[in-house]
């Protein structure tokens, strides 16, 4: 009890000094008991803190796992060097030669220049060429 | 002599015990030695809590033992001004557990034959023997205050025994007893004084 023995009642006085007394009785054998729990105790929260412990001195490894998965996969999708180009699907490939003749000098002097016959020339030699595969 | 000087340290003893403990770090040195200090501090009264709960002195051992390995796993980290109260509430806790069980024992060994609860402890003379030393008047008188008031004691509710031995003779203050209750400050102040009357009534003021 925090408050001082003379706040106390009689009671309360005799009776901590019984309790007390009661304490100091206690048989060696009881005593030994607990302080063997004791011990017991105090090992198991030995380790407890090891193991917390322990988890922290194991995240450098992990990290360093971690990070060499990490390599790995960037390297593994990298391409080499030498490597030709993944090919075109019939898509794609159209876009790019669209994106050629866009890009291509001569395709700009045939619009500065414009000429109606050529394009005319142009359309009857694709439909006749898609009638002589036919 | 490096073995002695390892055995002699109090704090090496789980070592001693298990092997593998090394308490090398200082700062682990440091906390083992206040869990060990707060242990050496609390276990006589805990026990005497427990036994005036359970009236059974294995049972108060265990109770004991198991509210010291929880706190040690759970709480050792805490503060060590807050082992106290979550010490008692440990030992409450696992107080009423065992409570508990033994009612339910109780009411299945009603339905079973008859048996002594001490038919398995052999009679051992010497223990039952009375002590020859001559035992001066004060300590009968002593003798017989601890037997009353253990008595006493027994008779009043449990909260009300409760909080009277954590105030008393743990020396609790309210606001820590009501903690180790799980209780409120002034449900403490209500089981203490009902406990005071209970106590005036039966011991008076309990002369020495």
């Amino acid at each position: 009890m925090s408050e001082s023995d003379e706040s106390l009642t009689q009671l309360e006085r005799n009776a901590k000094r019984v309790l007390e007394e009661s304490v100091r009785r206690i048989d060696g054998r009881t005593r030994s008991r607990l302080n063997q729990a004791r011990q017991a105790a105090l090992a198991a929260a030995g380790a407890r803190r090891r193991a917390w412990f322990g988890s922290f001195t194991l995240m450098p490894a992990a990290g360093a796992v971690a990070a060499a998965l990490l390599v790995a996969v960037v390297l593994w999708h990298r391409e080499p060097a030498g490597t030709p180009p993944v090919a075109l699907d019939a898509q794609h490939a159209a876009a790019v030669e669209d994106m050629d003749l866009l890009t291509d000098n001569d395709s700009i002097d045939l619009m500065e220049g414009w000429d109606g016959s050529f394009y005319k020339w142009a359309a009857t030699q694709s439909d006749a060429g898609a009638e002589s595969n036919t | 002599m490096p073995e002695f000087a390892t055995l002699a340290s109090p704090y090496s003893m789980p070592a001693a015990l298990h092997g593998d403990v090394d308490l090398t770090d200082p700062e682990e040195k440091t906390q083992t030695r206040a869990l060990n200090q707060f242990l050496a501090g609390v276990e006589l009264k805990a026990f005497k809590i427990a036994q005036a709960a359970l009236r059974h002195e294995d049972d108060a051992l265990d109770a004991v033992q198991d509210a010291m390995l929880q706190l040690a796993r759970a709480y050792s980290d805490r503060p060590p001004e807050e082992w106290k109260p979550l010490f008692y509430r440990i030992l409450e806790n696992r107080i009423r557990d065992m409570q508990r069980r033994r009612t339910v024992r109780g009411r299945i060994m009603a339905w079973l034959p008859l048996r002594g609860e001490d038919d398995d402890e052999e009679y051992d003379p010497i223990a039952q023997a009375p002590s020859l030393e001559p035992q001066p008047v004060r300590r009968l008188e002593l003798d017989e205050a601890v037997g009353a008031l253990e008595q006493a004691l027994g008779r009043l509710p449990p909260r009300q025994q409760q909080a009277f031995l954590l105030r008393t003779l743990e020396g609790l203050d309210v606001a820590e007893t009501a903690r180790a209750m799980g209780c409120s400050e002034g449900s403490v102040k209500t089981h203490y004084f009902r406990a005071l009357q209970a106590l005036r009534a039966q011991l008076g003021e309990l002369h020495l």
